[in-house]
Order: structure tokens, then C-alpha cells, then sequence
């Protein structure tokens, strides 16, 4: 509790931050109700293909995993190679809660999503505990992500192996409509982003700049830098868990390949790297942009990978900050009068 | 059980090979290299070419390292090239990016070269008897090679001048510096030599059981995992900690199932990490 005083004394002296908690909330509701009202339009335009709507909940559901993953590396620099494993607990253990067990699904998505972010806070509290740097911290969870894939692989009898889980609950329901799915994905990606940018605007949010700058700085001036990696992990995980197990609930289907590594980390780590750690936007529209891209490459096939790949370097070669912040800096330094 | 051990120190010299060319280029220059595998694929591939193309085996396996070597240059001449510009995590950190999407370009340029995945290559032989188990020609002959590849490699940096300054580079880059030793020479060197023994094990493997030319990634990880329990920069570690995995794999694979030897290998893997973070052989930083 003590140290808890501390923080908040320690906020104020630094100054500025009153005044960041103060600003009206308008600096974060304004983009995002932009960006909701902006998504929300898609189904007038796609809503008539089914093909384009599932194309678009996936969509939805790859914008909520790199807010997610930006909230655990973007903020706190631990590099969490598991997106898709923690996504597949929320997916498979929703699907499991639910047709297994015989949950209510509402029940069996809150609790898959809490397992996700028990399972994440365990990774980070561990990694914290060891001390491991960002790419032992990688190796782990990567560890951990194929574990969990071939654990899908294996208990086939569960999870239905390779050919994956086809659920009962849900059917027949609005959940598998043609154009509700995407509502209840966008409602989901627009909290995920409010969740996010008020935790950025928070005390939390300080510490994270602050570790993320300098750890032994941050450690130095009275920052639990442990505990707020822990937090970070653990809301991140919950979002990747809930976003992991609506996508289970509204597909219908899902498979070890549905949150495969290869399928899900790889994507989500490009998508953030164009879209800009750390940034609040940067997820969606890198989400967007690769998205899109990934229809216009559908006729190239196998070539896509190649593509991909070809992507991953560029970007990082060329913008590594991302495509937001980058744009950032140039209106900054095309008005320099304007400083934020 | 015999048999599976004996199974394991094959597989086990195998991966020790490998982890070592993952485990220099660690060492010496920072580089977690993503895309390991996937020249360990190219390399086979190009051997079985120039194989079918009428060269006879030996040459065509040298065409082969060479090819694995030539790709390492490769790597440092053109993606890696930023690399030196930066220190410490952000380069590790950066290298594993980079060579994330190198290895992204060639797993789906061979998956669109060889679409239905039929490409595999196996280079075999009969079966003959040691203590009482049959073994494979090919698994044999696979273990000699490793074995002579593996004590050729440590002969190099015991003995030879080269050889020590690659040493003198992992243990003190700027002692290195200081006394004359440029360590970016010494790096290129450690990426073109990780290159052909990329592709001696891919070959190697090929000897014992089919290489699939989706293997790259797969490669990877085996060679990370078994870097990482022997102790990432540490040679000895990686030789060790290989064939001590390959044994654990057998027998958990003869006994439990292929699946669950996997996750073994894993959870040791894991388990390694976290007791002792250095590796079996690491040298804490």
C-alpha cells in the first residue's frame, strides 16, 4: 500500500502527468468513436458476401490480438511469441466450456478469457521472476505456443486434433449470422482500444513509457517495474483470450491453425511493426492494411508467405517505428509551432 | 531400447551440429537467426538437384555446403548488413525480426516452387547390425560424418589461429579489437560456416529420414531449443546438450509417442530456461 502512495506522489512531483490525467477524455473517444463509425459502415458495403464478412470478422479479431500484443511488447517490451496460443485458450476453451462441459456461452467466454489472462500473467511473472530479457522472454513463450499447438495436435479427442472442433453451442444463433458477428467483434476491438488508450493516459501508462525508456531509470525512481509488466501481460492476455474466443463462437469452427504461430504471431508482429508500436491506431490500421492485402495476394497463393516475408524486412529496414508514428514525425516537423 | 538409444545419438549428433552454427552466431555476433533452416532446406535441395542432374554424391553433397555457405554471405552482405550498426538487445532483437522474414520469403518461395509438398529427399542405404540392432547404412555413415564435421569444428577453434581469434571475439570483442582482431571478419566467417553446416546436417538428416522441403521452420526450432539448453555462445554446450535431447527424444518417442516427445523436448527446453538461464555450458553475462 505504501508503495502504492509512493506511485501516486511520484506521479504528481513529475509534473505534466496532472495535466495528462486532467485533458478531457475527448483526445481518446473522439479517434476511436472515428474509427467504430468508420468500421461500422463496412457490412453496408461487404454485407452482402458471406465470404466478405467472415473475412472481416477475422479482420476484427487480428486488430483486438495486436492491441493486445501492443499493450505486452508495445508498452512493456516483453516479447510474447504466444498471441495464438493465448487467442487458442480463449477460443478452445470457450468451445471446450461450452459444448463439453455444457456452459452457457456467455459463462464459458468470460471464463476462457479469464484462463487467458491467468496463463499470460504466468508467463510475465515468471519471465519477471528470472529475469529474462526480451529474447529469452521470446524463446519461453514461443516454447510455451508450440507446446500448447501440439497439445491441440495430440489431445485429439478433445479438440479434434487437426481437423479441429466443431462447436454446437451457438448454432442457429445471431452468433452465426451473416452480419451481427461483426458487430459484436467491433464492439470488442473498440473496447479493447479503450481499455488500452486509458491505460496509456493512467499512472500505468507513465510507468510503462517510463520503463520502456530506461528500465533501471525507471527502477531507480520508484517504479514496481515487475509488477506493472504483470499488469500489462495480464490485460493484454485478456484481450487476446476474449478476442480468441468470440472468433471461436462466431466461426463455428476452429483448428490448431486457426491460432497456429506461423498463422497468427507472424501477422500480428508485421501488423504492429506497419501500424507502429506503441501507437493506438497503429493495430487497426495495420490490421486493415494487411487484411486487405492478404485478399489482393489470395490469387498469388503460396507466394503470399514470399510476400510477407519480403514485407517483415522492408518494414523494418525502413519505418521501424511504423507507418503512425512516423507520420507523426513528419507533421511535426512540417509545423514545427505545434508541439505534443 | 537399445535401439532408440542408439536411434538418439544419431539424431542427438545431428542436432548438436546444428545447434553449434546457431549457437556462433549467437555468441559472436549477437544474431538469432530465424531463417537457419531454411538454409539447411535450400542446401539439400540444390544437392538433390545437381544429384538428379548427374553429379555423383560426394560432389554434389559439396555443392551443397557450398551453396549453404554462399548463403550465409549472402545474409551478411545484404539483410544483416544494418545489423552491425546496433548493440546488445536491440540487435539480437532486430536479427530475429529480420531473418523472421527471410526465412517467411523462402518457406513460401519453396512452397510455391513445390506446391504439393512431395519434395523430399532421402539418401539411404541397407541395414546392418551393431550390438545385436540393425541400423541403417545411411545412419551410420550420418554419425561418422557429424562426428568428423563436429571434431574438425572443434579442432578449428582449439588449434588454429583463426580459430582462436573467433574465440577471442565471443569471449571480448573490444580486448579482440584491441589487439588487431576485426570482429566483423570474424562474423561473416561464422555466418558462411554456419551455412555449410547447416546444410551438412540437412544433409546428413536426409541419410537417415526423409527432409521435407517444409523443414525450415521445424529445423529452427530443434537447433534453437537445443542451443538454448546447451547455453546460448557455448560450442561444447551445444554439442552436449544436443546428444543428451536426441536420447531424451528417442526413448520418449519409442515409448510415449512421437507428439508427446515433442512437448518433452519443450518442457525440458523450458525448464532449462528457467533453472539455469545460462544453459548447461553457458557463460552468464
Amino acid at each position: 500500500m505504501t508503495e502504492r502512495f509512493a506511485h501516486a506522489t511520484g506521479t504528481s512531483a513529475v509534473g505534466g502527468v496532472e495535466e495528462r490525467s486532467a485533458r478531457p477524455l475527448g483526445g481518446l473517444v473522439i479517434p476511436i468513436l472515428a474509427v467504430g463509425a468508420a468500421l461500422s459502415l463496412v457490412p453496408l458495403w461487404l454485407g452482402d458476401s458471406r465470404v466478405m464478412m467472415g473475412i472481416a470478422v477475422l479482420g476484427l479479431a487480428f486488430a483486438a490480438y495486436t492491441i493486445g500484443f501492443n499493450l505486452i511488447f508495445g508498452s512493456t517490451g516483453q516479447l510474447f511469441l504466444c498471441v495464438g496460443a493465448l487467442a487458442g485458450i480463449g477460443g478452445y476453451g470457450g468451445a471446450i466450456l461450452a459444448d463439453v462441459v455444457g456452459l452457457p456461452i456467455v459463462v464459458s467466454i468470460v471464463l476462457a478469457t479469464l484462463a487467458a489472462a491467468v496463463v499470460g500473467a504466468l508467463l510475465s511473472w515468471v519471465a519477471v521472476r528470472r529475469s529474462l530479457g526480451v529474447i529469452f522472454t521470446g524463446i519461453v513463450t514461443l516454447i510455451f505456443a508450440l507446446t500448447f499447438e501440439n497439445l491441440l495436435l495430440g489431445l485429439g479427442e478433445l479438440t479434434g486434433g487437426e481437423s479441429g472442433f466443431l462447436m454446437k453451442a451457438g448454432k442457429g444463433t445471431w452468433l452465426r449470422a451473416q452480419i451481427p458477428p461483426y458487430y459484436l467483434m467491433l464492439g470488442m476491438v473498440l473496447l479493447a482500444l479503450f481499455v488500452y488508450g486509458l491505460l496509456r493516459r493512467s499512472h500505468i501508462g507513465w510507468a510503462f513509457r517510463a520503463l520502456r525508456d530506461d528500465e533501471v531509470a525507471a527502477e531507480l525512481a520508484g517504479i514496481d517495474v515487475a509488477r506493472y509488466r504483470i499488469y500489462a501481460a495480464t490485460i493484454g492476455s485478456a484481450i487476446l483470450g476474449l478476442a480468441g474466443s468470440l472468433l471461436a463462437f462466431t466461426e463455428g469452427r476452429i483448428s490448431p491453425t486457426t491460432f497456429g504461430f506461423a498463422e497468427v504471431d507472424v501477422v500480428v508482429i508485421v501488423m504492429l511493426a506497419f501500424g507502429g508500436i506503441g501507437s493506438l491506431l497503429g493495430p487497426i490500421l495495420g490490421a486493415l492494411t494487411f487484411t486487405v492485402i492478404d485478399e489482393l495476394l489470395v490469387e498469388v497463393g503460396q507466394l503470399r508467405v514470399f510476400v510477407y516475408g519480403a514485407l517483415v524486412i522492408a518494414l523494418f529496414l525502413w519505418i521501424p517505428r511504423g507507418v503512425i508514428p512516423t507520420l507523426g514525425d513528419l507533421r511535426r516537423r512540417r509545423r514545427p509551432t505545434r508541439d505534443s | 531400447m537399445t535401439a532408440s538409444i542408439l536411434d538418439g545419438i544419431v539424431l542427438g549428433l545431428q542436432f548438436g551440429l546444428l545447434a553449434t552454427g546457431l549457437t556462433l552466431m549467437y555468441g559472436l555476433g549477437g544474431i538469432l537467426n530465424l531463417a537457419y533452416g531454411q538454409m539447411a532446406v535450400i542446401s539439400a535441395i540444390v544437392t538433390v538437384s545437381v544429384m538428379d542432374a548427374g553429379l555423383p554424391v560426394v560432389p554434389a553433397a559439396l555443392v551443397g555446403m557450398a551453396t549453404g555457405a554462399v548463403l550465409g554471405w549472402i545474409l551478411d552482405q545484404t539483410v544483416f548488413r544494418p545489423l552491425y550498426s546496433l548493440r546488445g538487445e536491440a540487435r539480437v532483437l532486430l536479427s530475429l525480426l529480420l531473418s523472421l522474414g527471410v526465412a517467411l520469403m523462402i518457406d513460401g518461395f519453396l512452397n510455391w516452387l513445390f506446391p504439393l509438398k512431395g519434395l523430399s529427399l532421402f539418401i539411404g542405404g541397407g541395414a546392418i547390425d551393431i550390438f545385436g540392432e540393425p541400423m541403417r547404412r545411411g545412419s551410420l555413415l550420418a554419425s561418422a560424418i557429424t562426428i568428423v564435421a563436429m571434431a574438425a569444428l572443434v579442432a578449428f577453434f582449439r588449434f588454429t589461429t583463426l580459430g582462436r581469434a573467433v574465440r577471442s571475439v565471443i569471449e571480448d570483442e573490444e580486448g579482440a579489437r584491441l589487439v588487431g582482431i576485426d570482429p566483423r571478419k570474424m562474423l561473416r566467417l561464422i555466418l558462411v560456416l554456419s551455412g555449410a553446416i547447416a546444410a551438412l546436417v540437412a544433409l546428413t538428416r536426409s541419410m537417415v529420414a526423409p527432409v521435407d522441403v517444409t523443414a525450415g521452420f521445424g529445423i529452427t526450432v530443434f537447433a534453437l531449443i537445443v542451443t538454448v539448453v546447451g547455453g546460448l555462445g557455448s560450442i561444447t554446450g551445444a554439442l552436449a546438450a544436443g546428444i543428451i535431447l536426441g536420447i531424451i527424444n528417442a526413448i520418449a518417442a519409442s515409448a510415449i509417442g512421437t507428439f508427446m516427445s515433442l512437448i518433452i523436448l519443450l518442457v525440458a527446453a523450458a525448464i532449462t530456461i528457467l533453472v539455469r538461464p545460462a544453459g548447461l555450458l553457458g557463460v552468464k553475462e
